[in-house]
């Protein structure tokens, strides 16, 4: 795991720190070099077809990438944890119905879902984010909800019922905790998921918005131009691959920890 | 020529040696039993010379003159095959789930044909074998299924039988049956058999000779007789000493006051699962009467609904019809319990692990109940409590901070104890709660228990299948069948003269 760890951890201090050491902001427009080739004087990535420095452009696109991709994957934590562990509690006919409406959510074609909402209510990095949570929080809930069945059979759950304890601070004191471990595991493998999902979205031009970047866009303009400057293309595709490659080695490993 | 023969053997994990210096032998027809608690490395002893375990095996291990030790894996297994059973604890894990009986059975045999196969369940006592061939395994009872493992484990008429706890995993009536089992084969066939087990009394009646282990080393061995009557070394002394027997003297038992819990016409029912539905009738109008310092019994086979009664009385679990009494107040339903209405009585469970939750030290699951059952507590107060119930069940300290996994099954039970204990119960309600435990730490906490029941004039609901220890405990006995209570009485007189065929079995099984 320490490999994939490293990788990661480069990768976001290099898309945190990044664009601080550059001499050009990823938004700035250099008059003097249009489609500047790799190597130029102030940009050693050259920069696109607007003058804009390709190597700053890249970390920010990763930065927004990641943003996008966290508060995506907490919000489907939050909701999916919320969800699952209630359904699993309670039990009986709430728990039926509660995962029936996850199964019915599962069924739904999600990404016409959220092209949907991006149409209906313009684009916007919230939206993309929230749309993407959503979404994500389905296997989230099935997960917490197997979690909360199997800790409620363990006799320290009785016990704590035994010592006058309420249903409710049962939940928090015993079960989330236990249940905690296994939830984050599954959250570092939902954030790869999401960079993919929010790239195809850039992708498609349904993204975030100009000036501002993500990795998808910065996929899709080098696909543009892929015949004349291959290099517009060949970074931000490795910063991606790496950034998904990472994640979810470093959660593969977080839930093989936890699962036993 | 002996049919096993162990020289000098030693086991090892790296540089850790788990056995050392072992030697025994098991000639054609005779049963070896090899005692010791749980670590003792009485299963590694086998395991590691027939390159079941990881573990390095030095020494000498001969089968029917064949070396074991250092023999690579292929020649291990044709050995292993062509001469070897094996019996092992958990016969639903040792049985592949989606296969029929007659499917897993037929596997054994080159050619497998019906009749061969009903022959071989009828051997070892499997009633309507051509029926149960068609039944998989989650559709026997415990019983039947390690019979069935037995059935597998001597189909190609091996020269030797290995048997690791064949009985810990079945109530004390069913082990009787399949040491009887075991001893009516090895006479039938001349099988040499060897016995693993932790329970020194139940294999000193069946077995020839007797090794007993303790950390690795051999303690002692000698004819099985002997050793029970005459120990030797003082640690199987322990052992012989630590296991409850019929003929023990009785402590005194402290005074009955006023009646404290009333359990009254108690109905417990399940839904069956699966499409049919329909009602599963798990306690069927069983009432019940504890009264202060009075220590009751509820004891009965697997199955018998002793834990449902006691869970539905604990407020745990369902209750379909009846009623429970505090003090003469009626208890009012499970989600309508204060904190008050169950001040008065704790539970324990049988696995002491599962019951503490993993991720807290031991003192603060101790602390627990004093949040809600003693609110007028600060946390001064809480502290020195927990402290004093650590104390009481003998404690360190320093194990307070521990976390379950870092504790002893005995460990953990004392933190369990501690914590029924800590918010000053009238009663505790015991489920199975010694009987996960090795015999010597079952016979430190049934002291510690009989210490505080004297000390407290606690009342106590003791649910067990071992009459032998009830006895020790316990004023009333109340035994439990398919739901229903078939004899209750004092414990002397019941033990004395049952009248029940259930709990004649039951006093059968403890002797």
């Amino acid at each position: 795991m320490r490999g994939p760890l490293l990788l990661l951890g480069l990768l976001v201090a290099a898309a945190l720190l990044g664009p601080l050491l550059l001499a050009w902001p990823y938004d700035a427009i250099d008059w003097n070099a249009i489609r500047a080739a790799p190597g130029s004087p102030g940009h050693p990535l050259g920069t696109d077809g607007v003058g804009r420095d390709l190597l700053a452009r890249a970390l920010v696109g990763t930065r927004v990438t990641l943003m996008v991709a966290l508060a995506a994957a907490v919000t489907s934590l939050l909701i999916g944890v919320a969800w699952g562990a209630t359904a699993g509690w309670i039990g009986g006919k709430t728990d039926e119905a509660m995962m029936r409406i996850v199964d019915a959510l599962y069924a739904l074609p999600f990404m016409f879902v959220v092209i949907l909402l991006m149409v209906l209510f313009g684009r916007s990095i919230l939206l993309v984010f929230l749309g993407i949570g959503a979404v994500e929080w389905l296997t989230m809930a099935r997960i917490v909800r197997g979690q909360t069945l199997s800790l409620k059979q363990r006799g320290f759950v009785d016990a704590a019922e035994a010592a006058g304890q309420s249903g409710g601070a049962i939940l928090i004191r015993h079960i989330l905790p236990n249940v905690a471990g296994i939830a984050l595991a599954y959250l570092m493998l939902t954030v790869p998921q999401v960079v993919m999902v929010e790239s195809f979205l850039s992708f498609l031009g349904l993204g975030v918005q100009e000036p501002l970047t993500s990795l998808g866009i910065l996929v899709k303009e080098g696909a543009d131009e892929m015949v004349t400057s291959p290099h517009a293309l060949i970074l931000p595709g490795l910063l991606l691959v790496g950034l998904v490659v990472s994640l979810t080695l470093v959660g593969e490993a977080l839930r093989r920890r936890f699962e036993r | 020529m002996s049919v096993w023969e162990v020289e000098n053997l030693s086991v090892g994990f790296g540089a850790r040696p788990v056995v050392e210096g072992l030697g025994y032998a098991i000639g054609a027809g005779e049963c070896v039993a090899l005692v010791g608690e749980s670590g003792s490395g009485k299963s590694q002893s086998w395991l590691a010379p027939f390159g079941l375990s990881p573990g390095q095996a030095n020494g000498s291990v001969r089968l029917l003159g064949h070396e074991l030790v250092g023999q690579d894996e292929a020649a291990l297994r044709r050995l292993r095959g062509a001469h070897v059973g094996f019996v092992f604890q958990q016969p639903l894990s040792a049985l592949t789930p989606h296969l029929s009986i007659g499917a897993q059975l037929a596997e054994k045999l080159v050619a497998p044909d019906p009749a061969r196969l009903e022959a071989m369940l009828a051997e070892v006592g499997i009633d309507r074998p051509a029926e149960r061939l068609k039944q998989f395994p989650h559709q026997l009872s415990g019983g039947q299924r390690q019979r069935a493992m037995i059935a597998m484990a001597i189909a190609h008429a091996p020269e030797l039988l290995v048997a690791d706890e064949p009985t810990t995993a079945l109530d004390a009536s069913l082990r009787h049956d399949i040491l009887l089992l075991l001893d009516r084969l090895r006479r039938e066939r001349g099988m040499a058999v060897l016995l693993v087990s932790h329970d020194l009394a139940s294999v000193a009646r069946h077995a020839d000779r007797v090794v007993v282990m303790r950390q690795g080393r051999m303690v002692e061995s000698g004819a099985a007789g002997a050793i029970f009557q005459r120990p030797c070394a003082d640690y199987t002394r322990d052992l012989v000493a630590a296991t409850p027997r019929l003929d023990m003297p009785v402590p005194p038992l402290p005074d009955i006051g006023a009646a404290l819990l009333e359990a009254g016409n108690i109905v417990v029912r399940f839904r069956r699962p699966g499409w049919r539905g329909g009602w599963i009738d798990a306690v069927k109008d069983v009432s019940l009467r504890i009264c202060e310092g009075e220590a009751v019994a509820l004891v009965g086979g697997s199955g018998s609904g002793k834990s449902t009664l006691a869970r539905a009385i604990a407020r745990l679990g369902p209750l379909e019809g009846g009623a429970v009494r505090w003090r003469g107040v009626v208890l009012p339903g499970r989600n309508a319990m204060k904190p008050g209405d169950r001040k008065g009585f704790q539970p324990v469970f049988q696995d002491p692990v599962d019951s503490l939750d993993p991720r807290w030290p031991a003192w603060k699951s101790v602390e627990e109940p004093l949040l809600r059952l003693r609110p007028e507590l600060d946390t001064m107060m809480r502290r020195e409590k927990v402290a004093a119930a650590l104390g009481e069940v003998g404690l360190d300290a320093e194990l307070a901070e521990r976390r379950p996994g870092a504790l002893s099954g005995g460990q953990a039970q004392r933190v369990a104890l501690a914590r029924a204990l800590v918010s000053d119960p009238d009663l505790l309600i015991l489920d199975e709660a010694t009987s996960a435990l090795d015999v010597s730490v079952q016979a430190r906490i049934v002291a510690l228990l009989q210490d505080i029941q004297r000390r407290r004039r606690l009342a106590l609901l003791f649910i067990s299948h071992d009459l032998a220890l009830v006895r020790q405990l316990c004023h009333r006995v109340v035994v439990l069948d398919r739901g229903e209570v078939v004899e209750a009485g004092d414990t002397r007189s019941l033990i004395e003269s049952p009248r029940h065929p259930v709990t004649r079995r039951l006093v059968e099984a403890s002797q």
